[in-house]
């Protein structure tokens, strides 16, 4: 055999391995990729239940005579010097002015909706629960975007059992343990947190000499409506004496 | 040796006629009427001159007159001045503070970042501030400005600070507030004619209050307006004074004197945070040691896109911002 015959049969098949590689590129990227297994969200199991949170102003929360002890004043209250709640003639709490804008979103349905007075929610078409018209005003399900949310009760809740809750990936944890439930969807944010740079750290930055308080998710974040509420600012800066003068002598 | 004419040998035996004492010029009665007139006159001018002094009622008492600058003080000397300070409080607010003079920690070097992407702009840290630090109501004194700033501009002639909504934050803004740097570099210290004003080892700028003459130099050099003067004598209810105090913090401050934010060395030298932060219901705020690998603000400056405010003007600022993307 021949040199030249040895190097065309060489090329011969380098350009057929060439062509068939062509040809298998081509064809993989006119065809559409394998559908991923869809996720199933479990929100469409009709199970009497009683999720969502009742957002309620403090002011009507404390004209109702509403329980409070589920709320979490010492998020931000010193334990130790409790405020001094003052009354009027009437006996009704009077409202400090700073907390007008006060939301107590810390109530779970089931502290009011338990036993004989369990309700059974709606679901629509979507999967989303129907707020009922007694709650239009309180209830708020507002977890994510207007077009891109999570308002289905069990991406987080367990459908049996509503006070445990469950991630996407089986994991079953307690509802004190929330955190690493919004963890497993909101990861650079836990990490931040865990490093200290998210979130409120209060007490002492010298840790050796005394306690410090490390606020979870749920102390300031409502579960069912993430976005920290807006809040009435303190009074603006009243004319300083160093300020320029508007007009002259 | 000839003798001039006239001259005779005094003999000790002659008798001496006495001769008459002479007359003291100044004692005769014509020229002590006439000094004693002018003297007294002289007295009666300074009294008049020095008069308008006895009106100062800020002037304060000797011993604060006389006081040596803070870095000259023994300890002695120290915690005379702190019993001197809690003795005028108690007069003047009838509450006996607790004034102490805390020193730098060592190896500790303090840091404040803040989260522009979380500030909503409630200042609540604004009026925790006042509180904390004893400032004057009336005048109102702040350390803190929060500026509204519109969305995408740095440019500090867009911010406003008097903004009043019913609620924030606001679509479209942002809010920034500024309050002491406490440079690396600072102008301030630079300006100070009579060394009032220095950088402790822990990196905060204080004010010896006792010291500072009021020429507000400070005030014109800090490109961050960061610094407030006493135009009259501060008015704080006698219910809102907060009693733990320091000596280069929050103990009262009389009118004629510079203030400014110390980070609050009442708190942060005992190993508090800062009243600002405590107080953030977002927790933008943080607060730490950079010499601490481990604090939350090393891992800020670590991890996270921060800038100082001003940068190109080099004085290396000890308080970052920071977003969260």
């Amino acid at each position: 055999m021949s040199g030249d015959t040895k190097i065309s049969i060489v090329l011969g098949a380098c350009t057929a391995v060439f062509l068939a590689l062509g040809a298998s590129f081509l064809t993989a990227s006119r065809s559409s990729p394998a559908p991923a297994p869809a996720h199933p969200l479990r929100e469409r199991e009709q199970v009497a239940a009683y999720a969502g949170t009742v957002r309620i102003s403090a002011e009507s929360m404390l004209k109702s005579g509403g329980d409070a002890s589920a709320l979490d004043c010492y998020a931000c209250h010193d334990e130790k010097k409790t405020p001094q709640i003052s009354r009027d003639a009437t006996g009704q709490v009077i409202l400090p002015k700073d907390h007008a804008d006060l939301i107590f979103s810390m109530r779970n349905c089931v502290s009011c909706h338990s036993g004989s007075r369990a309700v059974k929610l709606e679901i629509d078409g979507d999967g989303n629960t129907i707020i009922p018209p007694a709650h239009a005003g309180d209830l708020v399900l507002a977890h994510g975007k207007a077009d891109h949310n999570n308002n289905a009760c069990f991406n987080c809740h367990d459908p049996k059992k509503l006070n445990e809750l469950v991630t996407r990936d089986g994991t079953r944890l307690k509802l004190s343990e929330a955190t690493m439930l919004c963890a497993s969807c909101h990861g650079p944010t836990y990490r931040d947190w865990d490093a200290g740079m998210h979130g409120r750290t209060t007490g002492h930055w010298k840790r050796e000499l005394g306690g410090f308080v490390r606020e979870s998710c749920t102390s300031c974040h409502d579960p069912h409506a993430p976005a920290f509420p807006a809040l009435i600012p303190r009074p603006g800066p009243r004319p300083a004496p160093n300020a320029p003068a508007a007009r002259s002598h | 040796m000839p003798r001039p004419p006239g001259a005779t040998d005094m003999n000790e035996n002659l008798p001496v006629p006495p001769s008459p004492a002479p007359e003291p010029a100044s004692m005769s009665r014509r020229s002590f009427l006439r000094g004693s007139t002018v003297m007294a006159a002289g007295v009666a001018a300074m009294a008049a001159g020095l008069a308008p002094l006895r009106k100062l009622g800020d002037f304060g008492s000797v011993d604060e007159f006389l006081q040596a600058h803070y870095n000259e003080l023994s300890p002695d000397q120290m915690s005379t001045v702190l019993s001197r300070i809690e003795g005028e409080v108690q007069r003047q607010y009838g509450v006996r503070p607790h004034v102490r003079d805390l020193k730098a920690m060592n190896g500790v070097e303090f840091v404040y970042a803040l989260n522009l992407t979380r500030c909503t702009g409630c200042r609540k840290c604004v009026h925790a501030c006042v509180e904390e630090n004893n400032q004057s109501r009336d005048p109102a004194i702040e350390y803190i400005r929060v500026l509204k700033m519109p969305n995408g501009t740095f440019d500090m002639e867009k911010g406003d600070h008097n903004y009043a909504p019913e609620s924030v934050p606001e679509p479209g803004f942002f809010y920034m507030p500024v309050q002491c740097h406490q440079c690396k570099n600072p102008p301030c210290v630079k300006v100070c004619p009579v060394k009032a004003t220095w950088q402790d080892p822990d990196g905060i700028t204080v004010i010896d209050y006792n010291w500072c003459i009021g020429c507000r130099y400070c005030e014109a050099a800090c490109p961050y307006f960061a610094r407030r003067f006493n135009f009259s004598e501060p008015t704080i209810p006698k219910e809102q004074l907060n009693t733990n105090m320091s000596y280069l913090g929050n103990q009262p401050r009389h009118k004629g004197v510079m203030e400014k934010c110390h980070f609050c060395v009442q708190r942060t030298r005992a190993g508090l945070y800062p009243a600002c932060l405590e107080v953030c219901p977002t927790g933008a705020r943080k607060f730490g040691n950079i010499l601490d690998p481990h604090s939350e603000v090393s891992q800020i400056l670590k991890h996270k896109r921060v800038f100082v405010l001003k940068e190109e003007v080099g004085t290396l600022p000890r308080f970052f911002y920071y977003f969260d993307v």
